[in-house]
């Protein structure tokens, strides 16, 4: 891989679980837990897990709308590598220009009393970029580029005057109006109807090669992040679990948990004849995890080794296919 | 099948009058079930598809009106039925899952009494204590729940087994159909997949229909012996799973099926649906469908294409279903 975009190392963020309002907290959720990964520039990674696995919270740390606990986000910039929890005011502004967020719910991520005009060109006018000529200009051939034409018959409608595909798109353009080199996408397409997720989806495609951007895709769709990654790396309980190519993982899966997902995921087509799902329960909450392998209690496989060591590290077992499993061997991958 | 069906609907017409005027929510859609059969209704929010479980139940909101057509269990048709006489069916013969249930359980009763309460109303003559506690651990037991839980607050449950037990309970009148409009929607993958294997072999030692309600094809694929495609309020396509995912022959369907990622097979190249579904207060004049459809001619904006059968029970609404390609593009993404 060259020089990568974006590093992130032993990211954690946990949440104290308080017990009573006078009480110091003794628990915490470990929401997210030691993650590493890196991102390369024009490379999409998908973030891929069930609810409450910890991919919008490291989402929401990569473009500092949250702080970590500890750990590192380092983001490459102009030649240099900033240090994301160590940016001061101005390097902040810096910083927001280069990443940016695409939320998931697009009745909620607008202000329902500012025109698209408005949500559109508010980046541009909090860097201070152009005179307010200049601004309509690249906010119209932002619309353009996301595919509300006319341009003009957008620029000052609200966002009840909007469909949910027409204000993603909106959504889309206030995201890449300052030419970020880094998008986090929480699930934007997951509360669209299928025939507009497609048409949102590709334009995403299209966008990240015409802007040179790289996105961190978190869905809960293997589905969708097979169609929109290069890589994908899958989360459980805090943890990465297995991470590398995204046919690679899918076509052999290797961790446990992977396996299981894979095979619960509905496919359409009704000729398909599914694997079981080997696993049991529900995903468990991550208060206080136990320091063994985050998985054991739902794995069919674990053995001695596993209850007896701690969580296993997240290693490459061949080709960069990533596994954090004590009983996959060395280059399985 | 040659045993009359069970349940009929019958070129059903429904609206929801609105100040702004009328939506036409339910357009002349015709289909039946019978018995032990999964059907499943498939469309995007908005086609219809929830206005038609909730019409079965006659349970539709209070500003539909039905224009014309019938609902017929057993031959009787529903839609004549005075209120009291419907009570009777619905639970009884037609129970629901409805969207999001598993958050409608009352939290201060035992899910158990909340279950009793329905065969209380439903079960003559009445249950005693012990019958009643011996009947929902069965229900339990058969939705893979330890009936032990029968005695636990809604809150001990995780949402997966809320759901089982909304299932428990719509089981608990031995009904002859199950409505299960998007049983699995709010749910992560691993337990939808518990739950829908779960009713699917319910269905099928019950001998049960069921009729499954999705915005996920995929789900659908799944579950089904029969699959109707539904789009604004018009049924476009109706035949057996198997058939209609190998050869929709529907422009809708094509592209639906066309525009559905999958985990399996090649990694192929998705055909985006141009436009979005049009407001059903003033629907497009012809087909429906026609302003989005690459197949359309002039004669589908001005005449509305009948169901028209094409093969053994498999039914397509469409001037042009013969131009549709022969089956869902293949190509490779580049």
């Amino acid at each position: 891989m060259t020089e990568p975009l974006v590093k992130v190392d032993r990211l954690t963020k946990l949440f104290p679980v308080s017990r009573g309002m006078f009480r110091r907290p003794v628990d915490f959720i470990h929401a997210v837990d030691g993650v590493s990964f890196e991102i390369a520039p024009g490379e999409s990674l998908g973030l891929v897990g069930e609810s409450g696995c910890g991919k919008t919270t490291t989402g929401r740390l990569l473009v500092k709308l949250m702080e970590a606990t500890s750990g590192q986000i380092l983001m490459h910039d102009d030649g240099s590598m900033i240090d994301v929890a160590h940016i001061g005011s101005d390097d902040l502004r810096r910083f927001r220009r280069r990443v940016q967020m695409i939320f998931q719910d697009p009745y909620e991520s607008m202000n329902p009393r500012r025109t698209v005009f408005d949500t559109v060109s508010e980046p541009l006018a909090v860097q201070n970029i152009g005179s307010l000529r200049e601004r309509e200009d690249r906010v119209a051939q932002m619309l353009q580029l996301v595919g509300l034409t006319p341009p003009n018959t957008f620029l000052f409608r609200y966002p009840h005057e909007l469909s949910g595909g027409q204000r993603q798109r909106v959504a889309i353009a206030r995201a890449l109006v300052l030419d970020p080199s880094f998008v986090v996408a929480d699930e934007p397409t997951s509360m669209l109807d299928v025939s507009i997720r497609i048409s949102i989806m590709e334009l995403m495609l299209e966008l990240a090669d015409a802007f040179d951007v790289s996105y961190l895709y978190i869905t809960h769709d293997l589905a969708v992040a097979r169609y929109m990654c290069d890589r994908i790396a899958v989360m459980y309980l805090g943890k990465i679990v297995e991470l590398g190519d995204t046919e690679e993982v899918l076509s052999n899966p290797l961790h446990p948990y992977t396996r299981a997902l894979l095979s619960a995921v509905p496919v359409p087509d009704p000729t398909y004849r599914k694997p079981p799902v080997e696993i049991k329960g529900g995903i468990t909450k991550a208060i206080n995890p136990p320091t063994e392998c985050r998985f054991i209690e739902r794995c069919p496989w674990a053995t001695d080794v596993c209850h007896s060591t701690e969580h296993p590290p997240l290693e490459d077992k061949g080709g960069g296919h990533f596994v954090a499993c004590h009983l996959v061997e060395k280059g399985a991958g | 099948m040659s045993a009359p069906p069970l349940l009929e609907v019958d070129h059903l017409v429904m609206n929801y009058v609105t100040e702004k005027g009328d939506v036409s929510a339910v357009e002349d859609v015709s289909f039946t079930l019978h018995q032990g059969e999964a059907l499943g209704l498939v469309g995007e929010s908005g086609c219809g598809k929830t206005s038609i479980a909730m019409s079965l139940l006659r349970l539709q909101a209070e500003n539909a009106v039905f224009k014309s057509g019938e609902i017929r269990l057993n031959g009787e048709n529903l839609l004549a039925l005075p209120e009291d006489e419907m009570r009777r069916h619905r639970w009884k013969d037609i129970a629901m899952v409805f969207q999001g249930a598993m958050n409608a359980w009352n939290p201060v009763y035992r899910v158990g009494d909340q279950i009793r309460e329905a065969l209380d109303l439903h079960f003559r003559p009445r249950l005693s204590d012990a019958e009643a506690t011996e009947r929902i651990s069965r229900l339990f037991e058969m939705v893979g729940l330890n009936p032990a839980m029968a005695n636990r607050y809604p809150h001990e449950f995780s949402g997966g087994m809320r759901q089982r037990a909304v299932i428990a309970m719509a089981l608990s009148c031995d009904p002859s159909i199950i409505i299960a409009d998007e049983p699995t929607t709010a749910l992560d993958v691993i337990v939808q997949d518990q739950i829908l294997q779960e009713l699917k072999k319910i269905q099928r030692e019950l001998g049960m229909a069921i009729i499954y309600i999705s915005h996920d094809i995929a789900v659908i694929a799944e579950v089904t012996d029969t699959i109707g495609i539904m789009y604004a309020g018009k049924l476009v396509e109706l035949g057996p799973t198997v058939e209609v995912f190998a050869r929709p022959k529907h422009p809708y369907a094509y592209l639906l099926l066309s525009s559905t990622p999958s985990v399996t097979g090649p990694r192929r190249k998705l055909a985006p649906l141009e436009g979005e579904p049009p407001n059903l207060l003033n629907p497009p004049t012809g087909c429906r469908f026609h302003p989005r459809c690459p197949f359309a001619t002039e004669r589908c904006s001005i005449e509305e294409p009948p169901m028209e059968t094409i093969a053994d029970g498999h039914r397509v609404a469409c001037w042009n279903w013969r131009e549709v390609p022969v089956s869902i593009a293949q190509e490779a993404r580049p």
